[in-house]
Parts: C-alpha cells; structure tokens; sequence
C-alpha cells in the first residue's frame, strides 16, 4: 500500500498511466465487436450522467433522485434538432444540438433548482423524484417532439464520408462519446478540485459552517444542481448517439435510483469513482442477466448494501478500507510491529489529499 | 354533482391507499428518524406472502393475517439487521441504505413471484351501491373505512397504551428513554414493524386493482412520500388529510380540466407539492425544525 500509494504520487508515473488509457481508449474500438464498443459506449454515456449526480450528490451533498429527467431531456432535445429541418449548415449541426443539450437541460435543473435548493435532505430528494414522475407523462404528451410512448428512432451520427473504409459507424459513434466523456471529466475535475468544489464540501459538511464564512449555501446547492443537470443533458446526447433511440423509458426514475446507486458503489465524491460506478451500471446487469433475469435486481440490492456496510466510501475507497482492516487486526493480535504516530502506511494514507491540497494553493499563487 | 361527488369519493379512496403507507413512512420517520424508500417494496413483498397463502387455498382473511404476521416480522428484521447500523448517522446515506433495501427487496420479490402481474381478490367484493343517484364501488367506501379504522387504531396505540407511550419516549428522545430503563432496540423494531404492517394494509387494498407484482407500489409510494411530506413527515393525522387530499385534487383536476386528461394527472398532486413546499417547507401540520450549531 505504501509503495502503491508513493508510486501514484509520482508525476511519471501518473503520465504513463495516463498514456496507457488513453491508449486502450483508442485502441478498443478497433479491436472489438460491435457489440462491445456499444457497451463502451454506455458506459461513457453513464459515466457523464453519474458524474453530475456526483456532483450534486456526493461533492455537495444534496440527495437528487431526478437525474434520469435530465438524461431523457437531453436525448429528446438531440433527437429534435439533430433531425428538425432548421437553417443551419450541416456541419454546426452537431455542435449546435451539443450545446441545447447542454444549456436547455442546465436552464431547466436552474429553475427547478432555486425552488427546491429551500428544501432540505428528504424534502428535495422529493420534488428531484417528481421530476422523472410528471416527465414521464410530459413525453408521451407532447408527441410531436418526442413520438410518444413509442419513443423516436433517429438515425445519425454515421462515420463521415472521410473516414470510410477506416472507421465503422459503431466505431465513430464510440470515438464522439469518449471525446466528448474525456472533455466533461476534465471540467468535472477542475471545478470539484477548485474554489468551488471546496464550496460544495464545506455547504455539505455544515451550511451553518458554510455561512460563517461568506459562502451562500443556497447559491451553490443551486449552482451544484444546474451543473448536474447540464451534465445529464449532455449524457442524453450522448446516450442518443450511441442507441440512436428514446424513449419516456429514459427517463423512468428506476434508471435514477440505479444511478444513485451506482454513483455510491463507485464512489461518492470521487472521479474514479464515478467511472467505476459507470462501469458497475451498465456490466453488472448483464452480468446478472446472463446468469438469471429476474436476480438483477437482487443483486444490485445486495451489491449496494454490502458496500454501504464494508466500504461507505464505494469500491474505490476498497484499497484504503483494506489496508485499514488489516492493521486493525494485525493490532488487535498483537503481532504487528509497534505503532507509533508516524508509522508510514497511515501517514501515507492521510497527505496524500493534503499534498494535491499543497499543489492546488501552488498552482493558484503562480 | 353526483359525478363530482363521485369522483371526490373515488379520490378519498385512492388517497387512503396513499395515506396507509404514508402513515407507514412517519411511523418510521418518528421513530428512527429515516425516510424508508424501500416501504413500498416491504409491502409488495408481504402482499405476495398474502397471494401465495390464498393459492394454497387459505381463505382470504387467514392470508391477509399471514400477511400481516410476515410484514410485522420483516419490518423488525430489516430494522435490527440492516438499518440499525446507519440511524442516527449521517441521513443521506441512510436515505440510500433504504433506496439499496428498495431495489433488494423487490428484487427478492421479483425472483420468487417474477414480473408478471398477478390476479389479487378484493376482500369487498365488486359490487357498486346506488346512494341517491351517486355510483359509488363498496371497494372505495371499505378503503375509506380501513384507513379510518387504522387512524383510530393508531392513536388509541400512541394515546392509550403503554406501549405507545414508551415508543413516543424513544422517538423524543432516545437516549432518555433509554436512561429511564426503556428497551429502546426492541421498540424501534417494534415501530418498524407497525409500519411494515400499516404498508400491507395498503398493499391488500390496491392489489385487487393494481395487480399483485414486484413493481406494483412503486407509484403509490412516491404519492405516499409526497403525502408525507406535505404532512409534515411527523404527523400522522398530518399525512392521511394530505394523502386524501392528494387522492382528490388529483381526480378532480384529471376530469375537469382538459388539458390534464388522465395521463398528466399524476403531475397535478407534485406540482401542489412543490409550491406548498416552497412556501412553507417544514409541511402543512409539520414542526419547523431548528438546527443548532
């Protein structure tokens, strides 16, 4: 663990293991089925949706069971532009409908935000679980847009004519998605690791805390969840780019609660986290289809309850918890050697988040 | 006016579906201080155990008490072994401890029962009784009725007994009522398991209309916990008036006003919801709570 934790600490090390998945990022599409890169794909669609809920949720602390409104929003705002007969050229098309998906959405969770951000724990997570449950009708309401509970088949996002004989249109589709995951997760991570995330970390410690020095916990529960929302619009887009498909399904508020509770197996307030509680969305249930359908959902049940119960902090806290574990009970027999306070493997464990703290006050004196 | 008193009636019944498991929620929440989202679930789990024991050809009162005994059992289980851990800790992973026992419980349902809904008879029977002009199903008025009779039930617990009392004592304040020698563990299991019973009650009534499967609380649950909200999460007389009232507003505004229709009905009681909430957030009959540092 200690020599883990050091060799993560070195800058090197950290570009090489950077290069090493940006590698596999690229590589994997080339070598896989289609089948798979569609999976991929999901996964970075999901990976984008969890990290605004994380942003809501596990960085600021207020509980949001309406995520999947946003994601189906999204989707429904690119089925209708990237198909619509506007006056647009073609190829700002794309951008175009990338950014309604992403301000519409943000306008959206914005409104329903400065009603709600009132509200405390249960009674917000109330009004978010509303927002899926009166979507839902909304969609099958307005048909026109959304082709009601059928739901609207669009087909786009197709390789350009550049790539042919290169790239496969699942292969494209895949390039898109992880370009435009890569470029959220950078955003993600500057703003929870700068002024703001801070913000959000003291509002969810203590609002009183919060308030004691100059920071309005009603300005950033609103900011925290207008962010989130963007990011869920723009997971639609991308969930539309890689299923070409949407339904009032999308939005179903299951899909939130499985969110939630893939954003806790992963790990709450952590961006690593985030994409192995992606990963856990979309490949556990497979997993537990192939074994027996109607177990998926017990699965996922005991799944969650048994990482709330051995590691709160979700799968990416694993290590950490691990190495706990065992020198409690290395302790408690007695055989480990003494532990005075600057035993290294602790210490190790505690200035790690102190010395990325360092190098933020460093890079913002420059 | 005979349709519209039909359509209040009617409302009166459903929103009594939506106050049992809303009074199911407050229970718990007065008691531990959660918000079970997994209530419905516990329900729906118990419901089956009522439609497994009618198929094996007990009648259906035996069934409903079966029922009844499993819900009680499970509700304290769950209580003992999977949330007593997470009380008094911190609330929103508590509120997600409930939402993973929501997704294991129905799965649990669903493995044994599967997806398909599943027939459930009404304890009243299909008939519609003719009062002066007004249609009203005797299923709705026995609704209504069960859900009267559980109030009252109810408040002779927490007003008259001893029992209640020491439950009052222990959701005031649980460390004193531990202190003055109350077993306060067992009757936090006790409350979960009330609560779980006042869930299959609303499980028993709705099933004959809904159709017995893993997902069939799903929505009355999010209508309970809005009631509950509304009611101010520590009032039981609080959540059944808003439940009824949810029940109504929700039927009135579906049948009169066009653009609602039948099919955006279920935003009309959120929608209230939210505005009543921004306007007093602590509910309707609910205390304002005052955090100290």
């Amino acid at each position: 663990m200690n020599t883990l934790s050091k060799l993560s600490a070195n800058l090197w090390v950290r570009v090489a293991f950077g290069v090493v998945v940006a590698a596999v990022l690229m590589v994997a599409p080339l070598i896989s089925s289609k089948f798979v890169n569609y999976q991929l794909g999901l996964i970075a669609v999901f990976a984008v949706a969890i990290l605004g809920l994380n942003i809501v949720m596990g960085y600021a602390g207020q509980v949001s069971l309406g995520q999947s409104a946003f994601l189906g929003l999204g989707a429904y705002i690119a089925a209708y532009f990237v198909t619509a007969d506007l006056p647009i050229p073609d190829e700002l098309r794309l951008p175009v409908s990338l950014l309604l998906c992403a301000i519409i959405p943000a306008a959206v969770g914005l409104v329903v935000a400065l009603a709600a951000a009132r509200l405390r724990g249960l009674a917000l997570a109330m009004v978010t679980i509303a927002l899926p449950i009166i979507g839902i009708p909304l969609a099958k309401r307005f048909r026109e847009f959304t082709g009601g509970s059928q739901g609207t088949t669009v087909s786009w996002l197709r390789a350009p004519d550049w790539t042919e004989g290169i790239l496969e249109n699942d292969q494209w589709r895949y390039y898109v998605v992880v370009v435009i995951a890569v470029l959220m997760f950078v955003l993600a991570r500057n703003l929870v690791r700068g002024r703001m995330g801070r913000a959000f970390r003291i509002v969810k410690e203590n609002e009183a805390v919060a308030v004691a020095m100059g920071i309005s916990p009603y300005r950033y529960k609103v900011l925290a969840f207008t962010i989130a929302s963007m990011f869920g619009g723009v997971a639609g887009f991308m969930y539309l780019g890689v299923v070409q498909y949407t339904s009032p399904e999308t939005l179903s508020f299951h899909t939130s609660i499985n969110m939630v509770a893939a954003m806790v197996i992963g790990g709450s307030a952590s961006i690593l986290g985030t994409v192995l509680g992606a990963i856990y969305f979309v490949l556990v249930p497979n997993l537990a289809n192939e074994i027996n359908p109607s177990l998926t959902a017990l699965f996922s049940g005991a799944i969650l309850l048994a990482v709330l119960f051995l590691a709160p902090g979700g799968v990416v806290s694993l290590p950490r918890r691990i190495s706990q574990v065992a020198r409690a009970v290395a302790r408690r027999r007695g055989t480990a050697t003494p532990q005075n306070p600057s035993d290294p493997a602790p210490a190790s464990v505690t200035t790690r988040p102190e010395s990325t703290e360092k190098n933020k006050g460093k890079r913002q004196g420059q | 006016m005979a349709y519209f008193i039909q359509l209040v009636i009617e409302g009166l019944a459903t929103g009594s579906i939506y106050g049992a498991l809303a009074l199911a929620i407050v229970l718990v929440n007065r008691a531990t201080g959660l918000i079970n989202f997994a209530q419905g679930g516990m329900a729906v789990l118990s419901t089956f155990v009522a439609y497994a024991l009618f198929n094996a050809g007990a009648p259906l009162p035996l069934a409903i008490l079966g029922a009844v005994v499993f819900a009680f059992v499970l509700g304290a289980a769950i209580e003992r072994v999977i949330v007593r851990p997470f009380e008094r800790g911190d609330p929103d992973t508590a509120v997600v401890v409930t939402i993973g026992l929501f997704v294991l419980v129905g799965g649990i349902a669903a493995f044994f029962f599967g997806y398909e809904p599943r027939q459930f008879p009404s304890f009243f029977g299909l008939e519609t009784l003719n009062l002066g002009g007004v249609f009203v199903s005797l299923r709705s008025l026995g609704t209504i009725v069960v859900l009267a009779v559980v109030v009252v039930l109810l408040q002779l617990l927490f007003r008259g007994t001893k029992l209640g009392l020491a439950m009052r004592a222990v959701a005031d304040n649980p460390q004193s009522a531990s202190l003055s020698g109350l077993p306060v563990s067992r009757l936090l299991m006790i409350g979960w398991g009330l609560a779980s019973v006042l869930g299959v009650v609303a499980g028993v009534l709705v099933a004959p209309q809904l159709f017995v499967s893993p997902g069939m609380l799903d929505f009355v649950l999010v209508y309970a916990l809005a009631a509950a909200i509304l009611g101010g999460l520590d009032s039981p007389l609080g959540a059944v008036v808003a439940a009824w009232f949810i029940g109504v507003i929700e039927n009135l505004a579906g049948a009169y006003i066009e653009f609602i229709g039948n099919d955006l009905k279920i935003a009309v009681p959120f929608l209230v919801m939210i505005v009543i909430l921004i306007v007093r957030p602590q509910g309707l009959f609910g205390r304002k709570v005052v955090v100290r540092v």
